[in-house]
């Protein structure tokens, strides 16, 4: 604890020669942070961590080496799997709309891919291994994680608890043991209102101490507790609530801060973004992957369910992916040069807010101007008109998704208790028996499709509840703020954390189209595709040379941009 | 020195008054009960606008304007947007188009004066390429319509007066400039500039056009 303590004051201190840095007019250089920097990175497959390598790749031909701990799977080794998302993934679209099948070199060049599992002790490598690998390298970045908010405990605390702490063994085996975790804004638990950037091991949301070590005995004897999923989600549940948290997902991100902060063997930074959504720029406008935490409200507000159960005036927490991945690189350099802060957060909710009552209205007004083109006359003549609101998730609504649901059970099991051979006469139903039980059990099978579905949208909204409707945060994010603040210009444009955009044009013209293309299909089970992969190279030698090339004349070109902006 | 050629929008260039922008945004607020709140609101200054500016003076605008209090910048904004591409962009009046482009040919500064808001009036001053614009303003607090107008509140004699005002802030020789109106209410602003001319005049405008000597066009 002592350690932690010179640590963070060794923090301050540097942060203190950075605020006179600036007054004297010398700007940090996020460039030179990177330069002949070699980083080791988990969870690059996961949407915000494709993102961010992508941008890094791109925008920072300094950086020495990124090494890669990607865990094999269905029959693919790592390197296949990231194969498969620079050749094709969207994120990666604009390397290689800039370099074409020099993407490969450069990939070539910078990028080491290993196969790993985080959920194994040095991440799989075997000590000797990892020893050699992490010989060299500056930073561990840790994006890995599971972030659905019900899973099994026990994937839970795999990924998110044990995957860091073997993520921070290897950092700590590092020559400078700097390790960026990336967690979530949502640790602040129970505890809503203004919500400070720091960390106090052992004292929960709500003020509980606990001794986090033993916590993670008990869950790991709750996450075992019973042989169906759901008791053993009850009794973590129960234990995350007695701490302050309200579900496995944030119990187990806060729960691995309080762990990883104890540790005196690495210096952590602690990431934690809010709600990560469309992209505004990088890699293009409105690019999603998955099903995130909007998509599944943008689309309930689209169709006939007009009801969303949140509270009007509580701030949404959206920023977009590229938003959150200049803030990333922010905050790696600054672990790089030994000055970040403990935890940085990333959200709007200070700097710009957006609430649940502005987002259901953008909804409504976006639908509006989709349906008066749509074909669909139910579209076109009816829900046009109509105008989502927000309500009291206690308050069963008439035409709210609960009400149908039940009325949706109750026509099936009416229905299947009618014996049309018996409700009808021989003659009738000689007539049209068969017909009429053809259509009535066609309709039975309709109102179970829907009770379904609007199961699971109903749990959807019991798990959102906390977020959207119990509590209101707001994250301050002055250390990213700080941050920016102290690049020079040119670094300002490219990796400044800034929020100062228009809602409406980000959510009617990014958000929503980004979310019809990239993510409502598949709550509708239908198949996104990425790009068009990159063709392998027939003539590996030509090829190597003509990507050599254009590597070359893009590093040139970026050497005189940059000429260009400092002499500017 | 240079002239101008003023355009009262209404009547000149757009078929429908101000009201009507005013009633089709109340009658898309967000519910039904809300809705019909604003639609009764608007109508309220139905008696103005037929009593017309010229006996109501800017009662009628400010009037028409409150129905849409505390409604969302966000909303006012896109169904300005959809009311612009649906009922302006693509019906506005050939002669007054042709008198515009006419004046544009002969180096006019073009001045379009308009009792509706900026909302709608700014994106059809793009366009047609007109140098500049009078209209009403929504006063916005917090992110909402408050319900009033800002100053100066376009209605009554306010155009004329302000006419006079823009002439002699930026040189435009007031008398050797055109003004095309269409209403009765449009005489006041008319009579103030030296060129006027009555374009598909109201009843009582051509009355007066006829009594002055004014040149009428028509469609």
């Amino acid at each position: 604890m002592a350690l932690k303590k010179t640590a963070k004051n060794m923090n301050k201190t540097k942060a203190t020669h950075m605020a006179v840095d600036m007054k004297n007019g010398s700007a940090i250089s996020i460039r030179d942070d990177f330069r002949g920097k070699h980083l080791v990175v988990t969870g690059v497959t996961g949407f915000l961590g494709k993102v961010w390598l992508s941008m890094v790749l791109d925008r920072l031909p300094e950086l020495k080496r990124v090494t890669l701990l990607i865990r094999p799977k269905k029959g693919e080794d790592a390197y296949a799997r990231f194969e498969r998302i620079f050749e094709a993934s969207p994120a990666f679209r604009p390397l290689r709309d800039k370099l074409g099948q020099g993407i490969r070199s450069l990939i070539a060049d910078k990028v080491r891919v290993v196969d790993a599992q985080v959920t194994k002790p040095w991440c799989g490598l075997g000590e000797e291994k990892a020893r050699e690998m992490m010989a060299d390298v500056d930073v561990v970045v840790h994006f890995a994680g599971l972030t659905d908010f019900e899973p099994d405990p026990q994937h839970s605390v795999e990924a998110n608890i044990h995957g860091a702490a073997h993520a921070a063994d290897l950092a700590s085996i590092a020559k400078h043991a700097r390790y960026v975790h990336v967690s979530t804004t949502f640790v602040a638990g129970l505890q809503d209102g203004e919500v400070a950037e720091e960390i106090t091991p052992g004292v929960g949301p709500t003020g509980v101490t606990f001794d986090p070590h033993e916590e993670l005995k008990k869950l790991e004897h709750n996450m075992v507790q019973g042989e169906l999923k759901q008791e053993r989600v009850d009794a973590v549940t129960a234990q995350a609530v007695s701490l302050g948290w309200p579900n496995i997902y944030t119990f187990s991100k806060g729960l691995s801060e309080h762990l990883i902060a104890l540790r005196e063997d690495v210096t952590t930074t602690t990431f934690r973004p809010a709600i990560v959504e469309c992209a505004r720029s990088y890699p293009f406008r409105g690019w999603n992957e998955g099903i995130n935490t909007s998509g599944p409200i943008v689309w309930l507000l689209s169709t006939a369910f007009q009801r969303l159960p949140a509270r009007a005036s509580n701030k949404f927490d959206v920023v977009p992916v590229d938003t959150v991945a200049r803030a990333m690189i922010l905050v790696t350099a600054a672990s790089l040069r030994d000055e970040a802060k403990e935890v940085y957060q990333c959200g709007s909710s200070h700097a710009n807010p957006f609430t649940f009552r502005r987002a259901v209205e953008l909804n409504a007004l976006t639908f509006r101007g989709i349906y008066d083109k749509s074909e669909d006359k139910t579209e076109k003549n009816l829900l046009r008109y109509l105008d989502p609101t927000t309500v009291d998730p206690d308050v069963e609504q008439v035409f709210g998704h609960a009400r149908v649901r039940k009325v949706a059970r109750a026509t099936r099991n009416f229905i299947r208790k009618v014996d049309v051979k018996e409700t009808l006469s021989k003659k009738q139903y000689s007539r049209w028996g068969e017909r009429f039980d053809k259509k009535l059990r066609s309709f039975s099978m309709d109102c179970r499709s829907t009770d379904r579905k609007l199961g699971k949208v109903d749990d959807m909204l019991k798990q959102y509840r906390p977020f959207i409707y119990d509590l209101d945060y707001v994250f301050r994010t002055d250390h990213l703020v700080d941050e920016t603040a102290a690049l020079s210009e040119a670094d300002r444009e490219e990796f400044g954390f800034m929020l100062d955009y228009c809602w409406r044009e980000y959510w009617m013209k990014t958000q929503i189209p980004g979310l019809e293309r990239w993510s409502i299909p598949l709550l509708k089970n239908e198949k996104i595709y990425d790009d068009v992969p990159l063709p392998k190279p027939n003539d590996t030698q030509d090829l190597t040379r003509e990507a050599a090339m254009i590597l070359e004349e893009s590093k040139n070109r970026d050497s005189k941009n940059r000429g260009q902006r400092a002499s500017a | 020195m240079k002239t101008a050629a003023f355009f009262r929008v209404e009547g000149t260039l757009l078929p429908r008054p101000a009201i009507t922008t005013a009633a089709w945004l109340a009658a898309n607020a967000q519910g039904i009960g809300e809705r019909l709140a604003r639609l009764g609101n608007v109508a309220l200054a139905a008696p103005f606008a037929i009593a017309g500016e010229l006996a109501a003076g800017d009662a009628a605008a400010r009037v028409t304007w409150m129905g849409i209090r505390n409604m969302t910048e966000d909303r006012l904004v896109v169904l300005c947007e959809e009311f612009f591409e649906k009922y302006v962009e693509d019906d506005l009046e050939e002669v007054g188009l042709d008198l515009l482009k006419q004046a544009k040919k002969q180096g006019r500064r073009v001045v379009l004066i308009s009792d509706n808001i900026d909302l709608v009036i700014q994106p059809l001053a793009d366009k047609l390429g007109a140098d500049d614009v009078i209209c009403n303003r929504l006063e916005i607090r917090n992110s909402k319509a408050t319900g009033r107008l800002e100053d100066p509140v376009l209605g009554g004699g306010v155009a004329g007066q302000w006419a006079r005002g823009f002439a002699s802030e930026v040189g435009i020789d007031l008398e050797q400039s055109f003004v095309y109106g269409a209403t009765a209410a449009d005489s006041l602003l008319m009579s103030a500039i030296g060129q006027p001319c009555a374009v598909n005049p109201d009843r009582r405008l051509r009355r007066i056009a006829k009594a002055h000597d004014w040149p009428v066009v028509e469609a």
